[in-house]
């Protein structure tokens, strides 16, 4: 049965994210903020960085706000200004990307002014953006979200969302997944990469993809085919889901972007399972120095050398 | 030449071009993502979508071998695709928007090189057009001199009626052997109205007036408004039904391998990356820019085309929003 999801509080939310904004930006406290604004479509928005206090009331907050807006602080955007404290527009999923990149020494905290949204979800990515929120029209992620209101922001507007309980879709996709052979399993993962056309949009939208020079990119040697082909494109989504292990906090935004609709957080939520059973860790909310596969501990599992 | 078709018979139609050995390409589901793919059967086609990608890929496929060698001592072998391999195709239920980005294709593809595997393919294509029933409102065929109901590229071009069944009009030689080859299948034009076709929104852009701006402001402040946001990727050429680069490979060992050909993008930093390590597009709203130059200027001071058809697949699929439509129609209005 279709549930509706009640976003009557997101006006309220733009409102409070322009003032804030506009105060912030008159102040001089901030150079820059990355949020959203309003795009041609009917409801739809796109993210913008104003650097003027006149443009803070461009800033949105609606379901069709699906961005991680933590990408464009990345040093792979090299477009956005770096200089001075930076103001960003978070949803709590998005907040975990920005403490990972604190943990990988990528941004420092005290360059940020944490512009906090509550969320009760945005929509998913096939979805015209004029339509409401619902159970159906939600994005998958939002269905498992621990993080409706953002913790140690800067500002959160005083807004509590009303979250109702969902079925959670990754969990009983990677339980169905799990149960069946490695031949089966396979099967399955090698017909989703098949439809990979390499646009890359995965690798781009991804705040954790800012090597400088992607090992995929790279022709001497050429590492990675980069033809989209049986070999290359599993090499690629098997390189992607590997580096991305114990540091993706699941913004799904690679899946989200996916033009060929595959399912690629559901490879990232396996991997943070596997994380979790292994070194009792999780990506997210706390910032960490290290995580479990880039340090050593005698307590580590060795079952696996035989 | 006019006449008219059922449904029953379109299918017909279909199964006997595939029994015959013919490539039939049309919409259908792949694991429920809509593309042009071959059918296996006439019931596979779908008509009420767009598909995810665009018609480009019967000539112009994401990935293909134009050479392949071998190496064994000193004896090395080279060996080409020869196109004649390539099979006699049937391209079905192409939206007008597909449909006339072939022939702007054509002119690039046969410009001061000929590229024997697009035209080839180009000359054992029959392309059957199917007019457009649905838009949203990223749809902007309007926008660029087209529409819905659009014959551009096709050689017969079919109008869903009211009361089931379409009328045909044959546009070329292609369209007419179709349809003589296959004549019981088709009946006399009857009087039945066209369902009601998609009215996409957009108003006409004034595309001398763009190109004009475009001629005049290669630098300018507005590229960076437009695309900082813009993250390098390239969804939106690849679902494009008019963008057409390409990048060149080697693939395989130093026994044997295979030269090929795959879809690229100038969203991409590796495009222009030269091997001396500089790139002169180091930014990505100097990327962005070329997408737009080239649509709506380079490709008009060449061949005297736009190159773009309104199809709204960029719009649709950007992870980041950006509207190919709003830009435009911004650039016309400066």
């Amino acid at each position: 049965m279709t549930q509706t999801i009640d976003t009557n509080i997101y006006a309220a939310v733009t409102e409070a994210i322009q003032s804030e904004a506009q105060r912030i930006l008159a102040a001089g406290e901030v150079t820059a903020i990355v949020g959203y604004a309003a795009a041609r479509r009917k409801g739809s928005a796109q993210p913008i960085v104003i650097t003027s206090a006149d443009d803070a009331q461009k800033l949105i907050f609606t379901p069709a706000c699906v961005n991680n807006l933590a990408v464009y602080l990345t040093k792979a955007k090299k477009e956005i200004p770096k200089s001075g404290r930076i103001g960003i527009v978070v949803k709590g999923c998005d907040l975990k990307a920005l403490v990972g990149l604190m943990g990988e020494s990528q941004l420092k905290r005290e360059q940020l002014y944490l512009i906090g949204v509550p969320c009760a979800g945005v929509l998913a990515s096939t979805i015209q953006p004029d339509t409401g929120l619902t159970s159906d029209s939600i994005a998958p992620k939002c269905r498992e979200c621990d993080a409706h209101l953002p913790q140690g922001c800067d500002f959160v507007p005083s807004q509590t969302p009303v979250t109702p309980e969902l079925e959670k879709k990754y969990a009983a996709e990677i339980a169905r997944l799990e149960a069946l052979t490695p031949q089966e399993r396979w099967a399955y993962w090698k017909e989703q990469f098949s439809k990979c056309i390499k646009c890359y949009a995965c690798r781009q939208v991804c705040p954790f993809c800012f090597c400088e020079q992607c090992l995929c990119d790279r022709n001497k040697p050429q590492m990675v085919d980069t033809t989209p082909r049986p070999a290359g494109n599993t090499a690629w989504h098997i390189v992607r889901a590997m580096h991305l292990a114990g540091r993706c906090a699941g913004c799904a935004e690679c899946e989200r972007v996916c033009p060929m609709d595959i399912p690629l957080n559901l490879l990232n939520r396996k991997m943070a399972k596997e994380l979790k059973e292994l070194y009792d860790y999780e990506a997210g909310f706390d910032v960490h120095d290290k995580g479990p596969l880039n340090s050593y501990t005698e307590k580590d599992d060795q079952s696996f050398i035989k | 030449m006019q006449k008219h078709i059922t449904e029953q018979n379109l299918n017909a139609l279909l199964d006997k071009l595939i029994a015959e050995g013919k490539r039939v390409v049309a919409p259908r589901l792949n694991a429920g993502t809509p593309l042009y793919e071959p059918l296996k059967n006439s019931g596979e086609m779908i008509t009420d979508q767009l598909p995810r990608r665009s018609g480009k890929e019967a000539f112009f496929p994401l990935c293909e071998d134009i050479m392949s060698y071998t190496k064994e001592g000193q004896k090395v072998e080279l060996k080409d695709i020869d196109p004649a391999r390539f099979p006699e195709t049937v391209l079905v239920g192409v939206r007008p928007c597909d449909a006339a980005a072939i022939p702007v294709l054509d002119a690039v593809f046969s410009w001061d090189y000929k590229d024997e595997f697009f035209l080839e393919r180009r000359k054992k294509t029959t392309i059957v057009g199917l007019a457009c029933t649905k838009a949203d409102d990223a749809c902007f065929c309007t926008a660029v001199g087209l529409s819905p109901s659009d014959t551009k590229g096709s050689d017969l071009f079919l109008t869903p009626l009211e009361g089931g069944g379409y009328a045909c009009e044959t546009f070329s030689d292609k369209g007419e052997t179709l349809v003589n080859n296959h004549a019981g299948l088709f009946s006399e034009p009857n009087n039945a109205k066209a369902v009601a076709l998609a009215e996409p929104g957009t108003e006409a852009f004034d595309l001398k007036k763009v190109k004009a701006w475009l001629d005049e402001h290669f630098e300018d402040p507005a590229w960076d408004s437009i695309a900082t946001r813009c993250v390098g990727c390239g969804a939106c050429a690849f679902v494009c039904p008019a963008c057409h680069c390409f990048d060149i490979v080697d693939e395989g060992t130093e026994k044997s391998g295979k030269r090929r050909k795959n879809w690229d993008a100038c969203g991409f930093w590796k495009f222009t990356h030269h091997a001396s390590g500089h790139n002169p597009r180091d930014q990505q709203p100097k990327r962005y820019r070329n997408r737009i130059m080239h649509k709506f200027k380079y490709y008009d001071d060449k061949f005297g085309q736009t190159l773009c058809t309104g199809c709204g697949r960029c719009i649709r699929l950007c992870p980041v929003g950006i509207d190919i439509a709003a830009i435009v129609e911004e650039i016309s209005k400066k």
